[in-house]
């Protein structure tokens, strides 16, 4: 597992550069700069930034100039915000995504696998149909559908939370149930095919001819079987919901990673969408990783190599 | 041209839910979260309550970092204000955007400040100045009693040093240009002087600060006025690096004191009890909330969250005026939208059929039908705040029924009777919510029988495309860094960067020169009026209107003023108990 692990790990490398060089130049090549404005900067001023920034040097110095840094752990100096580097811009940003992505995991795993098992044990009654609608309609209402109508009825209407803001406890209540109501909607339509798949198992039966309880059948037996399609579906989803965000901290004004990604792309702050790429990408090659030996280990049919 | 007063309302008491405390604790939270569950999912299975609760305990655990410092006392008169783009930084050299300004000019104040009647500017860190007869020099006298936020007091050096970091190349202040009538300003910014004892800069006693100018300029003092002219503390500057503008660093010279700066969340600033008209500040605390959305901006207002906000969503627009009139406001700004032709490109190129899709406009109807938030129809590129005292003519362009056939007439003449063999054009413009190139599209179809392409971009492509020429006819916005007309006007003149249509004419520059050139300001209005007017017959460009502001404020906010430049004052603003 360990040589799995570590040769992994390796093809990464190439992996990452590969992103970060396609970037680099992709960003540089869309038209308008960082001091693009609709009142135009004058032709001398315009050579006093590019100097301060180190724009005036040839496009392949400046690229090695990067890398450079990178092997430092340096991801450069904003363009945007010139009193804060991208590193302290991540370090600030990425807690707050990260509570809000791993919150809304929570509610949609306890939330998702609840209702799917539910719906499974309870296959064909009331209960199930209830479940699955639950789940279906989770699907179909994007977030910011459902995030308006939460801040309308319990911020507006009842005046409980605020409408938006990341300050108290309480403000996490909307966005996290927001984002997580949508992931949950999947968990309990994965689990519970999953489920009634592995319900109808042999062993499920052995299991029950030798007297073991409903409880134990189901928890012990069943669900780390009917579990394997929930997690083959975490891997993106986690990085789904660390990344993809940018929706749920518009909605509620999350100091998030997701709105600073895209709002770098807006700005054409070079250094903040390479070092968001960046973390990205590492994000969502490690989570892959992860789901990989997870996988392995739930499901004794499948082996590293 | 009068500025923007807020109307004293009846409905002041109407009664405010009580705002979260910030200082939830753990436990009634998680209380409340589970009473709220239980109530609204009475029948849910155990399971799911089981679930509910461990949520809960994750989120009590998840913020408790949060809630452990012990804030100060609430201050009683706190403002929130919502804050649309956060600030690159607070920094008046680098500052850009108005957005940043309404923070800055909370924290600092030039030598002097603009009015809010948009008029001529008034005393700020100097409290009177004199002109010499020539018309070039200003000597400004400061306030003996004004201090810096740390206690030190504001002297005539720090000023010049300011101005000194402001026009050093390595600074790349963006804004410098609006110092180049100053005395060898623009060869220092440029690199191509050294010794800035040379520029037009001089503090012959602490108190005391001379500003030599290249020629005369009857707007000079607006200039002075504008964002870049506010000054810093060099010492702290200098010891602090980039790092001088954060929270426990900033020293200003202003009205408040930075306390907080958390980004994209919120700026706070406390009133500064060493400020020379402290008497004027009866706000202990404003606080600028971020916000990226229009929506959600709208939301928190509705929820209690904010007291003013930065706009009415679109569509939205009617309901509020109709239904919340004591809540609406509007001001007029500084801004005129215009279509640019691209000049270089056939059959644009051709004066004919540029008046042509000029007057074939109906301004009035894309004014009040199309963008419906209070906008003047433009007949002129420059909007009435910024025009001469005794220049009272809102039309130096045609408008109305009889101009279509002109634009008929014309559009023949140049070879497309009713449009016929006209190229398929580009109209583009970039995302804003009322459909202006739409309408616009409507009405040459209509009334002139040529169909244009649409396009929409986003606003850095746009505007970069337009600067490159990489279009046909492109729908933007002028909006000048200071209240003088010149400031609008230069973007025509050839070579300039501003110069979307890539027009050029020898008359248009003469004219300009020669207003720029004029030692007096009726003088310089006349001249700049006689530029419009040319510039307005060569029809390079098609101003439709003039844009305004609006936004949500609650009935108990008091004395709040905004000018035509995005600039707000805070002296004197109270909240109604």
């Amino acid at each position: 597992m360990l040589r799995f692990i570590a040769r992994r790990l390796l093809e990464t490398i190439p992996v990452l550069l590969i992103i970060i060089t396609a970037t680099f130049f992709m960003i540089r090549f869309v038209p308008g700069g960082p001091f693009t404005a609709e009142k135009a900067v004058t032709p001398e001023i315009l050579r006093n930034l590019e100097a301060h920034y180190g724009l005036n040097k040839p496009l392949y110095r400046q690229y090695l100039d990067y890398l450079g840094s990178l092997l430092h752990g340096d991801l450069g100096p904003s363009f945007k915000y010139p009193n804060r580097t991208v590193n302290e811009i991540i370090g600030d940003k990425l807690p707050v995504s990260l509570e809000l992505g791993f919150i809304s995991l929570a509610v949609a795993l306890v939330l998702g696998l609840t209702l799917g098992v539910l719906a499974a044990i309870k296959r064909n009654t009331w209960i199930d149909y209830v479940c699955s609608s639950a789940a279906m309609i989770g699907i179909c209402v994007p977030t910011f559908v459902l995030g308006p109508l939460l801040v309308l009825t319990f911020a507006i209407h009842f005046g409980w939370v605020n409408a938006s803001g990341w300050y108290t406890p309480i403000d996490r209540v909307l966005p996290c149930l927001t984002l997580g109501c949508v992931y949950a909607a999947y968990v309990a339509r994965l689990t519970r095919g999953g489920m009634l798949e592995v319900l109808n198992q042999d062993y499920i039966r052995t299991a029950r001819a030798k007297g073991a309880s409903e409880t134990r059948v189901i928890f012990r037996h069943a669900l780390r079987g009917g579990l394997l399609p929930v997690v083959s579906f975490l891997g993106p989803a986690i990085a789904g919901i660390l990344t993809g965000s940018f929706v749920i901290e518009t909605i509620f004004q999350i100091p998030g990673l997701g709105r600073e990604f895209v709002n770098s792309a807006f700005n054409r702050d070079y250094t903040l969408v390479l070092g968001t790429v960046i973390l990205y990408a590492t994000l969502i090659i490690g989570l892959n990783l992860v789901v990989d030996v997870v996988q392995v280990w739930l499901n004794p049919k499948l082996k590293f190599e | 041209m009068c500025g923007w007063k807020s109307e004293p309302s009846g409905n002041v008491g109407r009664g405010r839910r009580p705002r979260l405390s910030e200082r939830w604790s753990l436990l009634p939270s998680t209380r409340w979260i589970a009473q709220t569950f239980q109530t609204s999912v009475l029948r849910a299975s155990r399971s799911t309550l089981a679930a509910f609760a461990f949520l809960t305990a994750l989120l009590a655990g998840c913020s408790r970092q949060e809630s452990s410092a012990p804030p100060p006392p609430p201050p009683q008169h706190i403002l929130r204000i919502s804050q649309r783009n956060e600030p690159a930084d607070l920094d008046p050299a680098t500052a850009s955007l108005p957005d940043e300004l309404f923070i800055i000019r909370a924290l600092s104040e030039g030598l002097v400040t603009p009015a809010p009647d948009n008029g001529a500017p008034e005393p700020a860190a100097a409290e009177s100045w004199e002109v010499s007869a020539d018309g070039l020099t200003y000597t400004f006298h400061l306030r003996s009693n004004a201090q810096w936020s740390n206690g030190a007091p504001v002297t005539a050096a720090d000023f010049v040093a300011s101005y000194r970091r402001v026009l050093t190349p390595a600074t790349a202040a963006p804004k410098a240009p609006l110092f180049f009538m100053v005395k060898n300003a623009r060869a220092f910014a440029t690199g191509q002087l050294n010794d800035f004892s040379a520029v037009g800069f001089w503090a012959p006693s602490p108190l005391t600060l001379v500003v030599t100018l290249e020629r005369p300029m009857p707007q000079f003092l607006r200039y002075v006025a504008s964002g870049p002219w506010i000054p810093v503390n060099p010492r702290i500057v200098t010891a602090l690096g980039r790092h001088w503008t954060r929270p426990g660093n900033f020293v200003g010279n202003g009205a408040f004191t930075l306390e907080e700066w958390r980004p994209q969340q919120r700026i706070v600033v406390r009133k500064n009890p060493s400020y020379h008209a402290a008497d004027h500040i009866h706000l202990d605390e404003i606080q600028f909330i971020a916000f990226d959305s229009g929506d959600t901006e709208e939301r928190a207002f509705r929820s209690g969250q904010l007291d003013i906000t930065m706009a009415i969503p679109f569509a939205k627009l009617e309901t509020y005026w109709t239904e919340r009139p004591d809540e609406a406001h509007r001001a007029p700004l500084a801004e005129t939208r215009y279509l640019t032709f691209n000049t270089l490109r056939a059959p644009l190129n051709d004066i004919r059929v540029r008046r042509a899709l000029s007057l074939a406009l109906d301004r009035a109807r894309l004014a009040e039908k199309v963008v419906r938030a209070g906008q003047e129809p433009a007949f002129r590129m420059v909007p009435p705040v910024l025009r001469g005292a005794d220049d009272h003519d809102s039309h130096l362009l045609g408008g109305g029924e009889e101009n279509i056939a002109t634009a008929r007439e014309l559009l023949a003449a140049a070879g497309f009777p009713n449009g016929r063999g006209f190229p398929r054009l580009e109209l583009s413009g970039w995302t804003i919510g009322p459909p202006v190139t739409e309408a616009i599209q409507e009405m040459w179809k209509k009334e002139l029988g040529i169909d244009v392409k649409l396009l929409t971009r986003e606003a850095k492509v746009h505007v970069a495309a337009l600067r490159a020429g990489l279009y046909d006819i492109g729908f933007i916005t002028a909006i000048p860094d200071v209240p003088d007309a010149i400031n609008l006007l230069d973007d025509f003149t050839t070579g300039s960067p501003g110069n979307y249509p890539h027009w050029s004419d020898a008359r248009y520059d003469e004219l300009m020169a020669a207003a720029a050139q004029a030692p007096e300001a009726a003088e310089q209005a006349a001249r700049l009026r006689d530029a419009e007017a040319r510039l307005l017959e060569q029809c390079p460009v098609a101003p439709l209107y003039f844009n305004t502001t609006n936004w949500l404020m609650r009935a108990n906010v008091q004395g709040w003023h905004q000018d035509a430049f995005w600039t707000r004052f805070y002296h004197d603003v109270y909240l109604d108990e």
